[in-house]
This record gives structure tokens, C-alpha cells and sequence, in this order.
């Protein structure tokens, strides 16, 4: 067929030659001007502009919207073998700082360690952690450390220090080598601290701790033949009774004893069973706050109330104890103890010995040796003698030590004749410090060989006999710094082999071969296969010596003073941490500094008391305290239940400059209010004066309000009326069936929106919650959670997104306490939602409460209108994450290179102006959906856990898949936990997904009105 | 006969014997003369005002809103009061220009310029605050509902801070263009009697070629018409909405179904008080005592008494509301904190100044001396300045968990914020004192023989006739 040609136009008809132009540059086309016409003039100025308008409006858009600079991330040139960018791997380790023993295991990205959470193989801690063991991982990257070995303070090579040190240490002429350290766990470096030692006669190894435990080690050696501390097993006790011993915050072994403490907390209506903890001491503590009764006395009648107690089971009555509450709860805890003999533990604060031999007395009354204590398994947790040290001393000053080896110890801070120390240390030939810093003592001494941090490090420790856990280096040593047992090697002249030979090579002949020693590595842990039957002592104290000695004791004056530790900064070894100085007081609420706490009435006497003046000012006056002929000034604060006549300080604070930007200058040391008494340190003092100074000092404190106010946001009931009527603690949520069969459905006129798939909560047991603050560390560590700085945490900017509420109630100086961890409620009607005008902020379709940062534009509406106030706005640049020039707010070098390494790269860092808050970890989730994805399976229970959950000691903390009705969370929701489970403030109907379980004590406490309302309601 | 008669008992509008000639002089003669010392004061000490007040506004966007000392409990402060507080104080002359037109209130003339424009910059104002107050305010943008390639994301309709948007920004070109068709034929005024080039240039681009003819006065009367129908509702509607930022949160204070009337009464309420306020001034400055007489004061002053009642009405509303609703947080928020508490004294500060003072106004003799009518213009801003931070703040600091509480003071940049937008207020109003004319010309001219008190005078003769030869002479006047 003839193809026949269309043409298009009669410019194609006829060829012409503009058409064979046009088809030539087939997409020639000219802005339609006419030549030498100007824009204006053009025949089509309007439509013209409007394009140009519509450009340039676009580009200039689009322009706005790339504000982020590029940051260039070099990839590896060539792939280590075991790293995958974006993939963790995990190492086992050990936390065992100052005879602490936490096996852990420490997350590495792209080698760099940046999590640590316990190792759930260890049956000692079960994988528990506490917020220091949490906040470790960041002291790894702390700027003042030392980076290199220094004489005299100016760097050196190790060649050259080694040189050095090996010919000052043949030049001692026969004085004796001291190695004075804390208590140290690894057998192994023991080991090779006496072979070190033996080449010098007359050396010795000296422990020391700062907060020391030797009257505990003494009075049982008085009363069982051994120096050493047992294995406490508070899982066993039905009673506990506590004479100041911060158990769950301070005392010994927090991880562990949470652990076991939460055990006997857990409880719901079908097993309505709790132990019942009495607590005697006089500042308000951690392990007080969660007691069941709590009686306070003054510190120098800690003897006569261990006495007491002891006499009242011993057949007497309470005698000698003026107060009469006091005596009432000596006799109702003597009376709880009797009935539950085999079932009871006594353990106490006190580092006399002779109030610790009363109490070993007590316990073995009680039938606690063999039951909840355990002298089968010793554990080694702290191992100085305080005579040791005070004879070291001695004998510095007297000219008779040659060598001092100071391996992370800091006497001259915290020795409490920090002055004598130093004039002895000034007299010893040689002075080494192996220490991480140019600390206090440090700069004193003559050489610096500066050990690895515990991540960079090998070692091994026993925590209890038979208990192993072992250290491995998560990344390569950041400095030139080198092991404190391959420096004995080199010195001891020992250079062919190293430490991690040394120690393998300990390990292997134990172990038996290479294959152990990897999955010894592996697991982290070695441990009995079976464990070892608990097994008591025979008790052979002299009572009556200690109870002559308590009794002749010196008697207080009209205040006393106490000392104690706070759960985050301890001993003050770790005080350059931003994460713990910025950890909110468990009981205080208040961060950055040390501070002198009072009752309200003694406040009153200052001219201060509780109320909204207190509140809303951050000054606090000033007091001078003397005590043991020292002085020291700190601002009061008051803390409800504390002693009236009691001032409470913590030690840890007031390091000087050269300990870091974060320690520096915070607080005041009150260390040198600690005083001896020939035989162990007293951390009180039983006369001291106070004065006004008439200045104010400013205390950033992220609570000030201590009341709930009777608000239904904490619920709490006794353990009787719990046994009686199950559900009276949440009688207020009959209320709701008001609304309809189903609140969620039938409170609103909005259709409610189905969650088919996974649905995440969250449920929290008041119970077992102790408020020590673990999750909140945990949580800063996993979301990159910003450091603000004390001004800012006066101005109500701290930045943690989960925070634990602490309230009092009741009588301010015997109060009641409650600890409520509070994050975002991830709540299905959320308030925050709806008035965000950009839609920055929205639900998932697993229920979680999502923040698109990019998109936030700051306008804290969400925040304001947030029921919980769980949202964190960043009101400054804390971390660089905006364009702005030098507008950066660190007040604690958290943003230096080094620092910023701990950052968690799943986490964004999100810019100064945007809203953040809980994610519900949702980098964790979506981790493990995807290994199951790739399994092609659904996600399992307790494959997602939070940070919070995680750090959790006591398992406070359930979190998992709603919907999977097998689910922890499912049951505690539907089954277990019926009648206790409540959700704050869900009245509003913003349908939280966090759920709480109300607060049982076991107390006899008089029937609340409430609950005789409740009775007629319903047998009338 | 033509005649437009208005009883002589009824006040004039314009006092002293005015023709046409006279009118023009006396108003537009301000503009053609070098303005006086005191403009030259004032007109810096404005500038001053608003330079400091500019790098307050950089202090803040450059170091972040931590510059400030609004916390993580209370997250909006006296941005948001400042914000409100402009907003109210705009619809006075919205009221005036658009409600009081289709009332057709001719009192209205001597004060509605000067009025619509505090609107206009009272509007300018306002709208920094909710800008500023960002966190990134570089990404505000993100507010409009523009289409865009990320995805694309659309701004949500359901927060009561879009509609804000919507709000304020109709609001604003609603109230210019009004304000701007009315200047039209003065701006030819003031164009026609030019002497200098440069001011016939200027006021005849100004005055968009207008001739006065009759078809350009029948257009004119028309638009006015118009836009004051859709400026009526506006005066309802902008504070209505802006009251929704917190009646339909969840927080106890905030969460209040009378909001709505309570806001806009009190918007009248406050901007009554500062056209007092400008207008007392402006007419001793620029000698304009005849056209904005006392008479127009007490017009105003008898809004500023109503609306204050109603006002302090919907105060007792809400405490009553407070109780019976038997909300335990709203009882603890409304009794225990605002009335109480540690910001306690804002809320007195807010009842004296606005329920308890304007009382005064119920007597004739207050309401016509300026001395008193001034102080309480004053007063009624500061209470109603009060009133938001009350609102705001007391509802915010002591909510739900007491574990959150927190107290707020100001900052410097804040503070200096605020005064900024003083400083940018009476900047323009200076800037417009000199160059526009203050009083409506035209419409003044407009109810001249009517109500000017000259004419009123002839009216004499009229009213001494009986009626019925009135209405005789009248119906056959040609």
C-alpha cells in the first residue's frame, strides 16, 4: 500500500526554508522576545514574570531547604575483618572500679565502644547495672586524661620513664616498695603485684579505700576467723533490716543487691507476698526512700540502736534509746526478725567495728548465717584496712618508704589528713602514679604512667571466690598510655613477656587450653557449674567488749554531721563525667554539686523552709560547718526525713581543676571531715557548729515540688489492704466505666485507629523501681542525649528523657517516698500531636510517638501542652548540630572530638530549636524486627528491649509487643497485674502507652478514709 | 431643600466653626509642616527602642530560645502574651472601621484613621512573636501549606497554630486594604495641595489617580462596604481562633469552652484603651481637640466599661467553672495557683486593672475627664497584658505532675523583645502622624454639616418650627 504523507502545516507543504530550519534543531526554541526587546517591553512581559517568579521562588526554596553542611565520614580503605559499618559487635568486659564487680558487656560501633550493659550470664548481677557502671563508657573518652607518661609533669617516652624508674628503683637502698591501690579484684594482677613486690624485702601492697568497708572485714574477722565480706543474699530475706546501709544505692554491690532486693518486691494479687524492709539512719537514703518503715536517729547513736535491736532479740527489752518512735521501731523490727528466723538479714552502714560485730551478733540471732548470708562464698568487694593505710602514712612521714606505686587511689583528696600525706608523699625517694589523670595526687608525684582505661585494658576479677569475670580491650588505647601490670613487668625486669601473655597464660593453665580461654572471653564470666550450698560460720564475737566500747562511745552534740556517697558521683573517682554530675539526685533531685542536707526544721533555724519561696528560687543560703576542727561551707538543702538535728554531705565533690571541665571546682570536698579513730574511719561526726554566712549559693535541681499533691498520678496502698481488697487501689478508674463499655472507644467522637500489627508498651512497677537513676544514664547514653550544664538545669533545660519523679508525702520528717520513672507516654490520643502545626510530631502505626527533627520548626506547643511534660526542647546548640557559628553551649567538653566518639551513630543528634523526647528506642526496635524479618519470623518477646528496661536492676522496667498475647507485657496487663495496673492521668484520655503498677507497702499504716469510702461501697 | 438634620442634643461630632476649608487645613496642614521637637523625641526614642529591640531578636535567633528563661514546663512566656496582647489591642480599630460603619456610627469619623491604623501596626507587631518564638525560625516557611518534594508534606490543619496563621495573615490584609481605601482620597488631598514636587510625586502614586469623581466616591462607598462585611466576622473570628491555641489543649486553665467571647471582649476591651491612649495625645499634639472631641472619649470609654464587665463576667465564669466542673487539677489551677501561689500576684494585678478599676466609667464625669481617661487606658493595657500572662504562665507552671513545676521570670532578651515591638509600634504610628493624615477628611466632611457644631447651631430655627410645617417644607422643597 502507498504510504501516504500528512503534512502538519503549510510550512511542511511547502518546505520552506524556516520549517527546514526548524526541523534541523528539533528543539530550538527561543525566550519569546523579539530581538533588541527588552524584558519590560516583551509582547508577553506578565506570563514571563510570573514564570521567573515561579523559578526563582522554587529555587530559592529549594535552596533554603539544603541548610545542612556536609560532613565528610572517610569509609575503610580496607574492611577489618570483624567490622561491619553499621552492624555492633559486643565484647564481654568487667566493671571493677574500687572493688565494684559488674560483668558487662560493652557495644562497639565501627570500633568504638559506646553502650555498656550488664552480662546476663553472671549469676551474681544477672545483667544488672547501675548509672555509674552505665556512664563508664564515657570516661573512656574523657578529655583530662592523661594521653601520655610524663616526669615531673612533662611527657616523656616510655623508654625514657622506664630508664628512669628502673634506676631510681635500684637506688633505694633496701626501703621498701609500697604499692598502695584500691581494692583490687583480679587475682591475676595480685599475683603479679606480690612477684613485683618480692624482689624488694619489707614491700608491701596497700589497699585503700576511700569509702572504706574495714570495720565490716574486722568485726568479721572478730566474730568468724575471716577477713572477708560474705555473699548476702536479700532474695532470701522476708525481713530486712538495715542500720544505714544504702543497699540498693551505695553500699557494696547495688547491682546485685537490687537484683535480689526487687525479687522479694514483685508481687500481685494472686501471690500477694513482699518482704518487709525496716531502715534506721539519719539522712534520707536511696535504700531509706524504698524502705517499709524508716526510723531515723542521730549518727552517733548508730552503736545504741544496733545494741538496742540486738538486746530486744536477745530476750531484753529496747533500753537506752531516748526516742520513742525509734524504740517503738527497734522493737517492731526485733519482733519481724524473731518471727522470721532463717528468713531475715541485718546488714549495716556503720564501718565501726564494734557496730558491726553487734550486727553480726544480731544476725546470727536471726539465723541469717547460712541463709541470707553466705560464708561459703566470700565475695571480695572491698578489701582495705583503714590501719594500713593510716600506718602508710606514718611511715611516709617517718622517711621509711622508698618507692610509692600509686595505682587509682587519690589520697590527697580523699584521705581525710590529705596534709599529712602529702608531707609524707613529698619524703618518699621514688613517687609513681598510675592514675588517669593529673588528679590531686598525681601532680605530686614525680612520675606518671598512666594506666589504660578498663575498655582499652586485659584483666581478669574474682568478684567472689569462684566468680570470674574478665576485661578485654574494646578498642585499641586511645594515648600513649600502658597497662599498670605490663609497667610492673618492664620494671620488674620482666621484659619478655607482657601482660595479656602473663594473663593468658595464668588463665590457660587454669582453663586448660585455648579453646576455654576464647569462650571464657566470649561469655565474659567463668562461674562455679554448680553453685556452691550456702553455708554459715560459727559466730565467736565478744559481745560484750563491743557493747562496753559502743556504750563508752562519745555522745553527739547538737548537730551531727554524716557523710555519704550519692548514687551517681560514689567516692567522686568518676566526678568528671557530665552523664553522672548531671544525674539528678535520686532523693535530692539536684545535680553539679555537693550541698549540705537538712531538715526542714533545722532550715527553719537558717532562716529557709520548705515552700514556694524555696521552690521557685535556686539560691540556697550558705551554711559553715565545722567539724573535727575543719570547716567547710555548703549551701542547705532540705531534705524531708532527714534527723532533725543531722547535716548529711557527700563526698566526691570538690576536685580541683586538673580533674576535668566537669569536676572542676563543683561542690566542696568533705573528705577531710572524715576522721579516725585509731582503728577505722568514722564517715560522721558527732559535734559540729553551724553558722550562717549570710550568702546564697544556687543549686540546680530538676524538682522542686516533693509533693503529688493527692493526685491520682501515684497510686500506692499497704500490703494489708492490698490482701483485703485487690482492687481498692484502683477504684478511681471505676470512674471510667461511666464513659461507656470501653473507654478508649466510647470517651471521644473520634473513630480510634486499629494497631494491627506490632502495638509497643510499656508497663513500670512501682514496686520494684528503686530511683537509682540507672535507666536515666542509660537512656543519655543510647539516645545521645545532651549535657546542659548546671545554669541550664536551673533553668529547667536538662535534656533527659527519662527522668524519675521522686515524691514525698506525709509527715515531713518521717515522709513517706515514691519514685516514679517518667518518660514519654506514647500516648494514642496524644496531645502533643494535634497542635504541632508542621506535623513534626506523629504516631506510628506500632503506637509509638514519632519526631521527625528536620521537620520540627520549635514552636513547643507540644511541649506545653504535653500532660507529662516528658518533651526536651534544645534550647542552645549543645552539640554543634546547627549552622550557626560559635554559638555552641558546652560547658563540660562534650563536644570535643574525643568525647563525641561515645555518640550512638543510630541516634541523630538533633539541632538547637527542635523538640525531642523517648523514641521507645526506636533504633532497638527496628533492629530487631529487622533479624526477624530476616528470618522471615515475627519479632519474638524480649528481643526489643529499651536502654531503660535494660539498665534496669530490678526488672521495674516490661516493655514488648501488646498485641502478642504471650508477651510479658500482655500478660502483666491482662492477667497479672489486673488490679495494680493504672496509666497516669488517664482520665484525660490521651490512651498512654506506658502503664504503671501501683505501689504496695508493707506497712501496718492506720486505714486510709479512702479505703473505709471503698468498704461501704462495696459490702453496702 | 436638601437636609440632613441631627437634633442638637446630640453632641457634635466636630466642635468650633469649620467649613470644607478649614477641615483640610487643620488636618493636612500637619503634613505639609516641618514636624515639631517633640515628633523628633519621640520619633528616636522609638528608634532606639526598635534597634534594641532588633538585636534582642538576633541575641535570641542566634543563641538559641535557652536566651530566654522559658523552661520545659512553661514553654511559651511573654512571647506569646506580647502576642496576644497586640492581637487584642488590633481590633479596636477593626471594631471601629468595620462594626461601627454597618452600625453607622458616625462618631466613628474622627477616631477610625488613627484607629485602623494602631490595627495595621498593632497587627505588624503581634506577628514577630509567633515567628521569633521558633526554634528555628528559618524553617517558618514550613508553616504554609505551599507544595513542595518532600513527599509531599503538608502542614496539619488540626493545629489551632495554623489557623493562627490563617488568621492573622487574612487579618492583616483584610485591615490594610481598608485602611488603605479609606486614604485613598486624602492621599489626593494632600496631593492636590502640594507645593513641593517631590510630595505631588509621592502622594499622587499614593493616592492611585484619584480624581473624585462621582463614579470613583460610588466605587469607593461600595469597597468600604464591602470590606467592612468581611471585616465584621474577622473581629469575631481572629481572636476567637487565637483563643483556640488554648482552649483545645488539654492543660487545666487553658482547656475553657468560653474562651471565645471572653477572648474577643477582652481584645475590644484592651484596644478601646489604646486608641485612648494614642488618640489623647495625638489630638494635644497636632492641636486636633476639635475633631477628636471628649464626646468621642466617652463613646469609647463606655466600650472600655462593657467590655471590662464582660470580661470580668467570664473571670468569675471560669472560677465558678472551676469549681463546679469539680476537675480536681483545674480547682488546684485556678485556686490553689493562679488566684494563690507563687504567680498569684498577676492574677490580682489582672482583676484590679481590669474588673475592679474601670468601674469608674460608670460616672459620666470620669468618662469625660482625660486625665482619668488616660490613666485608664493605661491600666486597662497593663491588666490586659496581665491577663495573658496569667492565662499563659499560671495555667503552664503548676500543671498535671507536680514534679514538673517551675517558676519563670524573664530575660533581658525578652524583655528587650517586647520592647522592640514598642519601638516598631510607635516607629510607624510617628512615620504615619507625619505623613498621613490622622483624621479622615473626607468622612469628616462627610458628617461636617450634620454634626459639626457650627452647623448644628443653625439647627435652631428648624427645631423651633412645629413639625408639621417641617415636614411640609421638606416633602415640597423644589
Amino acid at each position: 500500500m502507498e504510504q501516504k504523507k500528512y503534512w502538519k502545516g503549510l510550512e511542511e507543504l511547502n518546505d520552506t526554508k524556516g520549517h527546514q530550519e526548524i526541523v534541523k534543531n528539533e528543539f530550538q526554541e527561543d525566550l519569546p522576545f523579539a530581538e533588541g526587546e527588552s524584558l519590560l517591553n516583551a509582547t508577553t512581559p506578565r506570563r514571563d514574570f510570573l514564570k521567573y517568579l515561579g523559578f526563582t521562588t522554587a529555587a530559592a526554596t529549594i535552596a533554603a531547604s539544603c541548610e545542612i553542611p556536609v560532613k565528610k565520614a572517610i569509609p575503610y580503605v580496607n574492611k577489618p575483618e570483624e567490622i561491619t559499618p553499621g552492624v555492633p559487635n559486643y565484647y564481654a568486659s568487667t566493671y571493677a572500679i574500687d572493688g565494684e564487680y559488674v560483668p558487662v558487656v560493652v557495644k562497639t560501633r565501627e570500633g568504638r565502644p559506646i553502650k555498656i550493659e550488664g552480662n546476663t550470664l553472671s549469676s551474681v548481677t544477672g545483667g544488672s547495672t547501675t548509672a555509674r557502671v552505665q556512664g563508664a563508657v564515657l570516661s573512656l573518652y574523657d578529655t583530662a586524661r592523661l594521653r601520655y607518661p610524663t616526669i615531673n609533669g612533662t611527657e616523656t617516652t616510655w623508654a625514657e620513664l622506664d630508664k628512669q624508674v628502673s634506676a631510681a628503683l635500684n637506688g633505694l637502698g633496701g626501703r621498701p616498695v609500697v604499692v598502695l591501690s584500691s581494692t583490687i579484684l583480679s587475682p591475676s594482677t595480685k599475683k603479679l603485684i606480690g612477684e613485683f613486690l618480692s624482689k624488694y624485702p619489707g614491700s608491701r601492697h596497700v589497699t585503700y579505700d576511700a569509702v572504706s568497708y574495714s570495720g565490716m572485714l574486722l568485726a568479721n574477722e572478730a566474730a568468724y576467723g575471716k577477713r572477708a565480706l560474705p555473699s548476702y543474699h536479700f532474695e532470701n530475706a522476708k525481713v530486712v533490716v538495715s542500720l544505714a546501709a544504702d543497699f540498693l544505692g551505695t553500699w557494696l554491690s547495688p547491682a546485685e543487691f537490687s537484683k535480689q532486693y526487687g525479687a522479694t518486691r514483685k508481687i500481685n494479687a494472686e501471690k500477694p507476698e513482699m518482704s518487709k524492709h525496716f531502715h534506721f539512719e539519719s539522712m534520707m537514703s536511696l535504700t531509706g526512700a524504698n524502705a517499709d518503715e524508716r526510723y531515723t536517729h542521730k549518727p552517733s547513736e548508730t552503736g545504741a540502736v544496733a545494741l538496742a535491736l540486738y538486746n530486744a532479740l536477745s530476750g531484753g527489752t529496747v533500753s537506752g534509746i531516748a526516742d520513742k518512735r525509734l524504740a517503738e521501731g527497734i522493737q517492731k523490727a526485733a519482733k519481724a526478725l524473731q518471727a522470721n528466723q532463717g528468713k531475715a538479714l541485718v546488714v549495716a552502714g556503720s564501718n565501726d567495728v564494734n557496730v558491726q560485730l553487734i550486727v553480726n551478733a544480731i544476725n546470727n540471732l536471726v539465723g541469717a548465717n547460712g541463709t541470707t548470708i553466705d560464708w561459703a562464698t566470700t565475695s571480695n568487694y572491698r578489701q582495705g584496712i583503714d590501719s594500713d593505710m593510716a600506718q602508710l602514712v606514718n611511715d611516709l612521714n617517718a622517711g621509711s618508704i622508698g618507692a610509692l606505686l600509686i595505682n587509682g587511689v587519690n589520697p590527697v583528696y580523699d584521705y581525710f589528713d590529705g596534709k599529712k600525706f602529702v608531707d609524707g608523699l613529698k619524703k618518699a625517694a621514688l613517687t609513681i602514679t598510675f592514675n588517669d589523670r593529673k588528679d590531686e595526687t598525681s601532680e605530686l608525684c614525680k612520675y606518671a604512667a598512666p594506666d589504660h582505661h578498663f575498655l582499652e585494658s586485659w584483666n581478669d576479677a574474682e568478684g567472689k571466690t569462684g566468680y570470674y569475670s574478665f576485661t578485654q580491650p574494646t578498642i585499641a588505647p586511645l594515648f600513649k598510655t600502658r597497662a599498670f601490670q605490663d609497667s610492673l613487668l618492664v620494671w620488674g625486669g620482666n621484659s619478655t613477656s607482657n601482660w595479656v601473655d602473663y594473663l593468658k597464660g595464668e588463665w590457660m593453665t587454669r582453663l586448660g587450653g585455648q579453646e576455654a580461654w576464647d569462650k571464657a572471653l566470649q561469655d565474659g564470666v567463668i562461674e562455679p557449674a554448680t553453685a556452691p550450698a550456702l553455708a554459715g560460720a560459727a559466730f565467736a564475737g565478744d559481745v560484750a567488749a563491743a557493747t562496753a566500747k559502743i556504750s563508752s562511745a562519745k555522745k553527739g552534740g547538737k548537730h551531727e554531721l554524716v557523710l555519704y556517697e550519692k548514687v551517681a558521683i560514689g567516692n567522686g573517682k568518676m566526678a568528671n563525667n557530665p552523664w553522672l554530675q548531671e544525674m539528678p539526685d535520686p532523693i535530692t533531685r539536684a545535680t553539679w554539686d555537693n550541698y549540705a542536707c537538712v531538715s526542714n526544721k533545722l532550715a527553719q533555724q537558717y532562716g529557709m523552709e520548705l515552700g514556694d519561696d524555696y521552690e521557685i528560687n535556686a539560691g540556697k543560703k550558705v551554711l559553715k560547718i565545722k567539724a573535727n576542727g575543719k570547716e567547710i561551707a555548703l549551701p542547705l538543702l532540705i531534705v524531708p526525713g532527714m534527723h532533725p538535728d543531722v547535716i548529711a554531705i557527700a563526698v566526691g565533690y570538690g576536685r580541683n581543676k586538673n580533674a576535668g571541665k566537669a569536676a572542676g571546682e563543683v561542690g566542696k570536698n568533705a573528705y577531710p571531715l572524715v576522721s579516725y579513730n585509731g582503728q577505722t574511719f568514722d564517715y560522721f561526726a558527732p559535734d559540729v557548729t553551724v553558722e550562717a554566712t549570710g550568702e546564697k549559693y544556687d543549686i540546680g535541681m530538676t524538682q522542686t515540688h516533693n509533693s503529688y499533691e493527692g493526685r491520682p498520678i501515684i497510686k500506692e496502698t499497704t500490703l494489708e489492704e492490698f490482701i483485703r481488697h485487690p482492687k481498692a487501689v484502683n477504684e478511681d478508674r471505676e470512674e471510667l466505666a461511666k464513659y461507656g463499655k470501653d473507654f478508649r472507644a466510647d470517651a471521644t467522637l473520634y473513630p480510634d485507629y486499629p494497631y494491627p500489627g506490632i502495638k509497643w508498651g510499656m508497663s513500670i512497677d512501682l514496686n520494684t523501681c528503686f530511683g537509682c537513676g540507672a535507666c536515666t544514664i542509660a537512656c543519655q547514653a543510647e539516645n545521645n542525649v545532651s549535657v546542659v550544664g548546671k545554669e541550664e538545669v536551673i533553668k529547667a533545660h536538662e535534656m533527659h528523657w527519662i527522668r524519675i519523679d521522686r515524691y514525698f508525702s506525709g509527715d515531713v520528717d518521717n515522709p513517706e517516698v515514691v519514685f516514679q520513672p517518667m518518660l514519654c507516654q506514647h500516648c494514642d490520643n496524644a496531645p502533643c500531636e494535634n497542635v504541632c502545626p508542621v506535623a513534626a510530631t506523629m504516631h506510628s502505626s506500632e503506637g509509638i510517638n514519632q519526631m521527625a527533627y528536620n521537620r520540627c520548626i520549635g514552636t513547643r506547643y507540644c511541649a506545653n501542652n504535653c500532660p507529662y511534660k516528658v518533651r526536651r526542647f534544645n534550647w542552645r546548640d549543645w552539640n554543634g548540630a546547627d549552622s550557626f557559628e560559635n554559638n555552641l553551649y558546652d560547658v563540660s567538653d562534650m563536644n570535643d572530638n574525643l568525647t563525641r566518639m561515645v555518640l550512638n551513630p543510630d541516634v541523630v543528634v538533633r539541632s538547637r530549636g527542635v523538640m525531642e523526647k523517648c523514641s521507645f528506642c526506636v533504633q532497638r526496635l527496628q533492629d530487631a524486627k529487622l533479624a526477624a524479618k530476616k528470618e522471615g519470623r515475627p519479632v519474638k518477646d524480649g528481643e526489643a528491649k529499651t536502654a531503660c528496661q535494660q539498665a534496669c536492676a530490678a526488672d521495674a522496667i516490661v516493655f514488648g509487643n501488646v498485641n502478642d498475647k504471650e508477651s510479658r507485657i500482655a500478660r502483666i496487663r491482662n492477667e497479672e497485674q489486673k488490679e495494680r495496673l493504672y496509666y497516669v492521668l488517664e482520665e484525660i484520655h490521651t490512651l498512654p502507652s506506658v502503664n504503671y503498677l501501683a505501689k504496695i507497702r508493707n506497712k501496718d499504716a492506720a486505714p486510709k478514709a479512702a479505703a473505709g469510702h471503698h468498704e461501704e461501697a462495696h459490702h453496702g | 431643600m436638601h437636609l440632613k438634620y441631627e437634633s442638637t442634643l446630640r453632641e457634635p461630632l466636630v466642635d468650633g466653626v469649620k467649613d470644607y476649608h478649614k477641615v483640610t487645613e487643620d488636618i493636612i496642614g500637619p503634613i505639609e509642616a516641618k514636624p515639631g521637637k517633640l515628633w523628633y523625641v519621640g520619633f528616636f526614642i522609638s528608634l532606639s527602642l526598635l534597634a534594641f529591640g532588633a538585636f534582642s531578636v538576633f541575641w535570641e535567633v542566634y543563641f538559641g530560645i535557652g536566651v530566654w528563661n522559658l523552661n520545659r514546663t512553661i514553654g511559651w512566656g511573654w512571647d506569646i502574651t506580647n502576642f496576644v496582647w497586640w492581637v487584642g489591642i488590633g481590633h479596636a480599630g477593626t471594631l471601629i472601621s468595620a462594626i461601627l460603619l454597618l452600625f453607622r456610627q458616625g462618631w466613628r469619623t474622627g477616631v477610625n484613621r488613627a484607629a485602623e491604623a494602631m490595627t495595621i501596626f498593632a497587627v505588624m507587631c503581634a506577628g514577630q512573636f509567633p515567628i521569633f518564638h521558633m526554634g528555628r525560625v528559618w524553617m517558618a516557611f514550613f508553616v504554609l501549606p505551599y507544595p513542595n518534594t518532600r513527599g509531599p508534606v503538608w502542614v496539619n490543619f488540626n493545629s489551632p497554630l495554623l489557623w493562627d496563621v490563617f488568621a492573622i495573615s487574612t487579618y492583616f490584609t483584610v485591615s490594610l486594604l481598608f485602611w488603605y481605601s479609606g486614604l485613598l482620597p486624602d492621599f489626593a488631598t494632600v496631593r492636590d495641595r502640594a507645593k513641593t514636587k517631590l510630595r505631588k510625586l509621592l502622594y499622587g502614586i499614593a493616592s492611585f489617580g484619584w480624581t473624585g469623581s462621582t463614579k470613583h466616591w460610588q466605587r469607593h462607598e461600595a469597597l468600604s462596604l464591602v470590606l467592612a462585611g468581611l471585616s465584621t466576622p474577622l473581629v469575631l473570628s481572629v481572636h476567637t481562633i487565637v483563643s483556640f491555641d488554648f482552649a483545645t489543649s488539654v492543660i487545666p486553665g487553658w482547656h475553657t469552652t468560653i474562651f471565645p467571647p471572653y477572648f474577643v471582649a477582652g481584645a475590644i476591651f484592651s484596644g478601646f484603651a489604646m486608641v485612648q491612649t494614642l488618640l489623647i495625645i495625638t489630638r494635644k499634639i497636632l492641636h486636633l481637640e476639635d475633631y477628636i472631641t471628649i464626646g468621642h472619649m466617652e463613646a469609647m470609654n463606655k466600650v472600655i466599661v462593657l467590655t471590662g464587665s464582660i470580661v470580668g463576667c467570664a473571670y468569675l465564669t471560669e472560677l465558678f467553672m472551676a469549681w463546679y466542673g469539680a476537675v480536681p487539677y483545674e480547682f488546684d489551677t485556678f485556686y490553689k495557683y493562679r488566684a494563690a501561689g507563687p504567680l498569684g500576684w498577676s492574677y490580682w494585678i489582672m482583676m484590679t486593672c481590669n474588673v475592679i478599676t474601670p468601674q469608674v466609667f460608670w460616672f459620666r464625669k470620669m468618662r469625660r475627664n482625660i486625665m482619668v481617661t488616660f490613666i485608664m487606658s493605661i491600666i486597662v493595657n497593663i491588666g490586659m497584658w496581665f491577663e495573658r500572662f496569667v492565662i499563659i504562665c499560671t495555667s503552664l507552671y503548676r500543671d498535671y505532675l507536680p514534679s514538673s513545676w517551675s517558676y519563670y521570670r524573664p530575660s533581658w532578651p525578652e524583655v528587650g523583645f517586647y520592647l522592640g515591638t514598642f519601638g516598631l509600634f510607635f516607629t510607624c504610628y510617628f512615620l504615619f502622624a507625619k505623613y498621613f493624615p490622622v483624621i479622615a477628611v473626607a468622612e469628616i466632611k462627610h458628617v461636617l454639616k450634620t454634626s459639626g457644631e457650627s452647623f448644628k447651631n443653625d439647627m435652631t430655627k428648624y427645631e423651633q418650627e412645629s413639625a408639621d410645617k417641617f415636614a411640609h417644607d421638606v416633602a415640597h422643597a423644589h
